[in-house]
C-alpha cells in the first residue's frame, strides 16, 4: 500500500514538474515587473479587445433563490475601432421568442459615457438610451451591463496583493464610489491568459455580496475565451451562468453594420455564419 | 370515596406534602425551556388552507417582513426639503449597515430607481435620489420625479408630500426588536426636526412578545398578591390563608410547567393560564375554609371537623370544578391551536386544583397548631356576626323574595334589552389594537395610515386555474411531432414531462435550447423537424405566459381602478403599473402613452427593458418569473377585520359581474385577510363550544340534582348572565374581538358554580327545615356569605389584569371580574325571587326526589 503511494508522488512530481518550472520560468523571465495597473489593462484586452472583431452566441441561465429559471439567448457582433478604446457592440436577443428581435446597440468609450441604442421590435421602436452609470442590470440576469461590456481598467485604483505560479491577485478600489455599490473588489487574474478566474465585491459591511467565477475556459483561433462565466450574488442566493459557443475572431465585420439601420435589419449573413 | 381520600390526607399528611412538592420541581424545571410565540398566524393550524396559501404566496412573490419607518413633516414644504430629504438618506444609509437587514430590498428614496426621459427623447435608468437635495428646488425635483412614478407615490412620500417612508426588510422576525433599537438609536442622531415613526408587523410582535413577559411577570403575581390580601382579610390568618396559596401556586406551576415541558410556545392566550388559574384554584379552599371557620369550636378535633366539611362539600365541589373545567375544555372544539392549549391546560389545571384541594387541604389544616385555629375561628365569627357581608345578605334575602314580581319583571325586561343589545355586537378585530391607544406603535400606525395609502397590506393574487391541461396538451401534441419524425428515422428525444409545474417550465427551456443547438448543424430534412417541435415549444411556453396578455392586465388595470373608487383599498399597486410606466418612458414620457403596449410581445419587451434597472428583482414582487402568477398589492389604511371582509366582498361582486379572464383564478393571501379568516373560524368555533357547553352543564346539572327543575334553575343565573353581558358589550359598541370570543365559553363554567352551592345548600336546608323561606334564611347566612367570598376573591383575582400593558388582557380582566360580580348577584336575587315564587312546585318536586 505505502509503496504505491510513494510510486504515486514521485510519478505526480515527475509529471508536474515541467509545468512548476515553465511556470515560475515564465513569472520571472516574462513578467518581472508587471504594475497592477499593466495587469488589469491586459486582463481587459484579453477578455473584452481579442482579435480585430469577433461574433459570439450567448446564453444567459438565470436562476433566482428559489431555483426559478430564466433563459435569455443572444448573438454579439463586436469591432474594435482601437485595442483598449472605442469599440462597436451590438447585441441581438433570439429568446425567450417574445423578445426575439430586441437589439442593442452600443458604441464603448472608455473613460467616457457609452453611446447605446435599443431597438424592441414589438413597439416598433428605436430609443437611445441616456448615458447613466452602467451598473444597471443586464436583462434581469445578476450580470451589469458593465460585465458584458467590460469596466474601464482606469475606473479603479489597482493593487497587486499576492502572486503565486499562477494567478495575479489584485485588489481594486473605486476612484468615485459613489457610481458603484461595491466598496472593493477583489480579483485573480491568469498569469498565462489573463483572463480573470475569479472577482469577489465587498460590500460596505466587510461582505464579499457578489462573485463572478470563469467556469470554463476554451481557446478559439488562439485567443483564450472564458466560454463559461457564473456571476452569483451571494446574499440572495441567485446566479446567471452564461455560456458562449460560436466565437469566432477576425470575421472581417465591416464598419457600416454597426449602425441603426442593423437595429431593425439585424445582419443576419454574419448572425447565421457557420 | 370522599372519606378515603381525607383519610389518606389526614393520615399521610407528610406523604402528600413530598408529593405535591415533587410535581412542583419536576414541572417547575421545566419553565427555563419557555418560548414565545407572538405571531398571529399562529391563529391558524400549521395546514389550514388560508396559511398555506399565504406561505405560498410569500415565497412566490418573495415578499419580507417589513420594518415600516416613516418621517413626517407638517411645515409647508413638507418632507420635500433639503433638511428633511438629507436626515432620510442618512437615515437609510445607516440602517443599510444594520446586521440582518437586507439591504438590497430596502425601500427608501435613495435606493429606488428613477425611470425618465433624458436630454433628447433618451430612456435612463438613474437612482431616484443619488445624493440628497442641497436647495429647495433640487427637493422638488425629487417630488417631481416620485409623482411621476405611480409605484412610489403615496407608498414611499405620502400623497400630501408631508411624509416619507423607509421599507426595511428583513432576514427574519426574530432580529426585529433589535434592528428596531438600532433604527432608533440612528434616528436620535438625526438631529431632524421631523417626527419620526416606526412600525410594521414584526415590530408589533416583538414588542407584543415583550409585553407578554410583563404581563406574565407582574400582572400574575400581583393576582396572587391580591387574592392573599383579600383571604387574609376574609380570615385572619396568615398561617391558614397559606394552605390555598400553596394550592394556587402548585397548580398555576406545575400547569405551566407542563405546558412549556410539553413543547407548546406560551401564546398570548396560554400567557394568560397562570391569571385564569390562580383565582380558580382557591375558590374550593376558600369553601372548606369558610366551612371549616363556621363549624370549627374551639377543644375540637380539626380532623373530625375536615371529615365533616369535606363530606357536605365533596359534590358540589366536585361538579363545580367539573364544570368549570367543561367550560374551558369546550375550547378545544375552536379551530384555533392557541386557544385550544389554553382551554386544554385550564381544564386540566381546574380539575387539578381540586385534586389538590381535597389532599391537601386537610392535610394541612389538621396539622395547624390549635391556637392559630382557635384565633382564626374567632377572627372569622367576630366578623361575620358583625361583618359587612353578614349584614347585608339577609337583607338583600329579604328583599328578593318580598319583592319577587318586580325583580322577575325586572330581569325580564334586563332580558329583552340584552338581547336586543347582543343583536348590535359587531365582530371586528385589529392585532394593531391590541396595543393601548397611547402606546408608540398604535400612534405611529394613526399618523402613518393618516398620510400614507395604507400601511396594511392584503394580497390579490390571480394564477391559472389548471396547470395540467395546458401541460398534457403541449406533451400530446409534441408526441406527435416526435413519432412522425420518427418514421422519417429522425429521432428526437422529449424529456420526462410529468414532473412539477416547475420542472415543466425548465423542461421546456431545456428542450428549445437542445433543438436549437441541433438546428445548427441539422440537415433540410431534420432541421424540418426540429422547427417544427421548436415552434410548437415556443408557441407553448407564449401562450403560457398568461399576464404578458395586454388583454388580462387591461382587466387588472380596470379593477384596480374600482377598487381605489370604492374608498375600500389606498392604493392597489400591480404590474400593469409598470408596464404602462416603462412604456410611457420608452415612448414620449407624456400621460397618453401611459397604457398597455398593444401586444404580448410589446409587454415582454417593455418588462425587459425594466429588467435593465438597477432594481429588477421588484417586478418579481408582483408577478412570477413564469409570468402565470400574478400578485396585486392593496394598501389599506385600517387593519379592522371589518374593514378587510367589505374588500373581499366587494371583489367577490366585482369578480362576478366582471369575470376573470378565461382559466384564471383568484385567492387572498396577506396578513390582514389571514386575521379575517381566523377571527371568522373563532366566532363559529366559540359559538360550537359555547352551546356545546351549555349542553353539557345542563346535563350535568340534571344529573347532580335528579331534576328538571333544578336543573333549569341552575341554568338560569349564568344564561342572564351571560346575556346581559353580551348584550352590554352590543349596546357600549366593543368590537366582538378575540378575547371577548374566548370570554363566552368559559364564564359559563365558571358562573354556574353560584347556582350550584345555593341550589345544593338550599335542598339541604330545605330537607332540615322543610320550609322555603326558612331554607331561604338558611341561605343567606354562611352559604351565601361562601359564595359571595368567592365571588369577591375571582373577581379581585382578575383586576391585576386591568394593569396589564396590552389591550386583550385588560379586557379579559375587566369582563371577568364584572362577570362573576354579576352572576353572583343575579344567583343570589334571582333564585330566592323564583324560588319563592314557586314554593308549591319545588317542593313538591323535592319531596319526590328525596322521597
Amino acid at each position: 500500500m505505502k509503496t504505491i503511494k510513494q510510486l504515486v508522488s514521485v510519478f505526480l512530481l515527475v509529471a508536474l514538474a515541467p509545468y512548476v518550472s515553465s511556470a515560475t520560468e515564465q513569472a520571472e523571465t516574462k513578467q518581472p515587473t508587471l504594475t497592477a495597473e499593466e495587469i488589469v489593462s491586459r486582463a481587459s484586452l484579453a477578455s473584452y479587445y481579442a482579435g480585430a472583431d469577433g461574433s459570439a452566441e450567448a446564453r444567459m441561465k438565470i436562476v433566482d433563490a428559489q431555483g426559478r429559471r430564466q433563459l435569455r439567448q443572444f448573438s454579439m457582433l463586436r469591432r474594435n475601432v482601437e485595442p483598449g478604446g472605442d469599440q462597436d457592440l451590438m447585441v441581438f436577443f433570439s429568446r425567450p421568442s417574445d423578445v426575439r428581435g430586441t437589439v442593442y446597440r452600443v458604441i464603448k468609450h472608455p473613460g467616457n459615457d457609452d453611446d447605446r441604442w435599443l431597438y424592441l421590435p414589438g413597439l416598433d421602436l428605436v430609443k437611445r438610451i441616456s448615458a447613466g452609470d452602467k451598473r444597471t442590470y443586464f436583462v434581469g440576469s445578476d450580470f451589469f451591463y458593465e460585465d458584458v461590456s467590460g469596466r474601464d481598467p482606469k475606473a479603479d485604483s489597482h493593487q497587486l496583493i499576492a502572486t503565486t505560479p499562477e494567478l495575479f491577485q489584485l485588489r481594486s478600489t473605486p476612484k468615485d464610489s459613489k457610481s458603484v455599490e461595491f466598496v472593493e473588489y477583489t480579483s485573480w487574474i491568469d498569469r498565462k491568459t489573463f483572463l480573470p478566474v475569479k472577482v469577489e465585491y465587498t460590500d460596505a459591511r466587510g461582505k464579499v455580496y457578489r462573485r463572478m467565477e470563469v467556469i470554463k475556459t476554451e481557446v478559439f483561433q488562439g485567443y483564450p475565451v472564458a466560454t463559461e462565466v457564473k456571476i452569483s450574488r451571494v446574499t440572495r442566493g441567485t446566479y446567471t451562468l452564461m455560456q458562449m459557443r460560436r466565437v469566432r475572431f477576425d470575421i472581417g465585420l465591416p464598419q457600416d453594420i454597426f449602425s441603426e439601420r442593423s437595429l431593425r435589419n439585424p445582419p443576419t449573413k454574419w448572425l447565421k455564419a457557420k | 370515596m370522599k372519606r378515603f381520600i381525607t383519610e389518606i390526607s389526614l393520615k399521610h399528611p407528610k406523604a402528600v406534602y413530598v408529593t405535591v412538592l415533587l410535581l412542583v420541581l419536576i414541572s417547575g424545571g421545566m419553565m427555563p425551556f419557555l418560548t414565545i410565540d407572538t405571531d398571529p398566524e399562529n391563529m391558524l393550524s400549521e395546514n389550514d388552507p388560508a396559511r398555506v396559501f399565504h406561505n405560498r404566496v410569500k415565497q412566490q412573490f418573495a415578499m419580507y417582513d417589513l420594518i415600516v419607518v416613516g418621517a413626517v413633516n407638517t411645515e409647508e414644504t413638507g418632507i420635500y426639503n433639503p433638511d428633511s430629504l438629507q436626515a432620510l438618506a442618512r437615515l437609510s444609509s445607516g440602517i443599510l449597515g444594520i446586521e440582518g437587514v437586507l439591504a438590497e430590498d430596502q425601500w427608501a428614496l435613495d435606493t429606488v430607481d428613477n425611470i425618465t426621459q433624458e436630454g433628447q427623447g433618451e430612456i435612463g435608468f438613474e437612482w431616484l435620489m443619488q445624493e440628497a437635495p442641497v436647495t429647495q428646488q433640487q427637493s422638488y425635483n425629487v417630488r417631481h420625479a416620485v409623482n411621476r412614478l405611480p409605484m412610489l407615490a403615496n407608498t414611499l412620500v405620502s400623497g400630501d408630500g408631508q411624509a416619507a417612508a423607509i421599507y426595511v426588510p428583513v432576514e427574519s422576525k426574530d432580529y426585529s426588536y433589535r434592528i428596531a433599537e438600532e433604527i432608533r438609536t440612528l434616528i436620535s442622531q438625526l438631529n431632524s426636526s421631523d417626527e419620526y415613526y416606526i412600525t410594521g408587523l414584526p415590530v408589533a410582535e416583538d414588542q407584543f412578545g415583550v409585553e407578554m413577559f410583563v404581563q406574565m411577570g407582574i400582572a400574575a403575581p400581583m393576582a396572587g398578591l391580591a387574592i392573599f390580601a383579600l383571604m387574609w382579610w376574609f380570615f385572619r390568618s396568615i398561617a391558614l390563608v397559606t394552605g390555598p396559596m400553596i394550592v394556587a401556586m402548585a397548580t398555576v406551576i406545575i400547569v405551566m410547567g407542563l405546558l412549556i415541558g410539553m413543547g407548546f410556545t406560551v401564546h398570548i392566550m396560554s400567557s394568560m393560564i397562570a391569571i385564569f388559574l390562580m383565582p380558580i384554584a382557591v375558590v374550593d379552599s376558600t369553601h372548606i375554609l369558610s366551612e371549616f371557620a363556621d363549624r370549627y369550636r374551639k377543644g375540637a378535633d380539626p380532623g373530625e371537623v375536615i371529615r365533616e366539611v369535606v363530606g357536605h362539600l365533596f359534590t358540589p365541589m366536585l361538579y363545580t370544578s367539573i364544570t368549570s373545567a367543561v367550560g374551558f375544555l369546550s375550547l378545544m372544539l375552536t379551530p384555533i391551536p392557541p386557544v385550544r392549549i389554553f382551554g386544554a391546560f385550564i381544564g386540566f389545571g381546574i380539575v387539578l386544583a381540586f385534586v389538590l384541594t381535597i389532599f391537601f387541604i386537610p392535610a394541612y389544616i389538621s396539622r395547624m397548631k390549635p391556637e392559630t385555629l382557635a384565633s382564626m375561628q374567632q377572627a372569622v365569627h367576630k366578623m361575620e356576626d358583625g361583618g359587612r357581608i353578614g349584614r347585608w345578605l339577609p337583607r338583600l334575602g329579604l328583599s328578593a323574595v318580598r319583592y319577587r314580581k318586580t325583580i322577575l319583571a325586572g330581569f325580564a325586561a334586563l332580558a329583552l334589552v340584552s338581547i336586543a343589545g347582543i343583536s348590535k355586537i359587531e365582530i371586528n378585530d385589529n392585532p394593531v389594537n391590541w396595543f393601548k391607544a397611547s402606546h408608540e406603535i398604535r400612534v405611529a400606525d394613526r399618523v402613518l395610515n393618516d398620510h400614507f395609502a395604507g400601511t396594511y397590506d392584503a394580497w390579490l393574487v390571480l394564477e391559472p386555474e389548471s396547470e395540467q391541461e395546458s401541460i398534457q396538451e403541449f406533451v400530446n401534441a409534441a408526441k406527435t411531432i416526435s413519432e412522425q419524425a420518427e418514421a422519417q428515422n429522425i429521432s428526437i428525444e422529449l424529456p420526462d414531462f410529468n414532473g412539477s409545474t416547475e420542472a415543466f417550465e425548465n423542461n421546456l427551456q431545456d428542450l428549445a435550447a437542445s433543438l436549437d443547438d441541433r438546428l445548427f448543424d441539422a440537415d433540410e430534412a431534420e432541421a424540418a423537424w426540429l422547427d417544427k417541435l421548436l415552434a410548437l415549444v415556443e408557441q407553448t411556453q407564449e401562450s403560457r405566459r398568461l399576464f404578458l396578455d395586454p388583454d388580462t392586465l387591461a382587466w387588472i388595470s380596470k379593477f384596480q381602478e374600482s377598487l381605489v373608487a370604492s374608498g375600500l383599498a389606498g392604493k392597489v399597486n400591480a404590474l400593469p403599473d409598470v408596464v404602462k410606466t416603462v412604456n410611457r418612458e420608452l415612448h414620449s414620457g407624456e400621460d397618453a402613452d401611459y397604457v398597455l403596449p398593444q401586444t404580448p410581445n410589446g409587454v415582454a419587451q417593455t418588462l425587459l427593458q425594466y429588467q435593465s434597472s438597477h432594481r429588477p428583482r421588484d417586478l418579481w414582487h408582483f408577478v412570477t418569473p413564469d409570468y402565470r402568477s400574478t400578485l396585486l398589492w392593496l394598501q389599506l389604511t385600517s387593519g379592522d377585520n371589518s374593514h378587510m371582509t367589505e374588500v373581499v366582498d366587494f371583489v367577490n361582486d366585482y369578480i362576478e359581474q366582471n369575470p376573470l379572464p378565461a382559466g384564471i383564478r383568484y385567492g387572498w393571501a396577506g396578513k390582514a385577510y389571514l386575521n379575517v379568516i381566523w377571527q371568522d373560524a373563532m366566532v363559529s368555533g366559540m359559538l360550537n363550544s359555547l352551546l356545546s357547553s351549555f349542553a353539557v352543564v345542563f346535563l350535568m346539572m340534571l344529573l347532580l340534582f335528579r331534576s328538571f327543575k333544578y336543573g333549569v334553575l341552575a341554568m338560569l343565573p349564568l344564561t342572564l348572565t351571560i346575556t346581559f353581558i353580551y348584550g352590554m358589550i352590543g349596546w357600549a359598541g366593543k368590537d366582538y374581538d378575540m378575547p371577548i370570543a374566548v370570554l363566552s365559553a368559559l364564564t359559563l363554567g365558571l358562573s354556574v358554580d353560584f347556582a350550584i352551592h345555593f341550589l345544593e345548600r338550599f335542598r339541604e336546608a330545605l330537607r332540615t327545615t322543610n320550609s322555603t323561606s326558612a331554607a331561604l334564611q338558611v341561605m343567606f347566612q354562611e352559604p351565601g356569605r361562601a359564595i359571595t367570598r368567592n365571588a369577591i376573591v375571582i373577581a379581585v383575582g382578575f383586576t391585576p389584569l386591568l394593569l396589564a400593558p396590552l389591550v386583550p388582557y385588560i379586557t379579559v380582566g375587566f369582563f371577568l371580574a364584572s362577570i362573576m360580580a354579576v352572576s353572583a348577584l343575579v344567583t343570589l336575587v334571582l333564585l330566592p325571587a323564583l324560588l319563592g315564587n314557586c314554593w308549591e312546585t319545588v317542593t313538591a318536586s323535592s319531596k319526590r326526589n328525596s322521597g
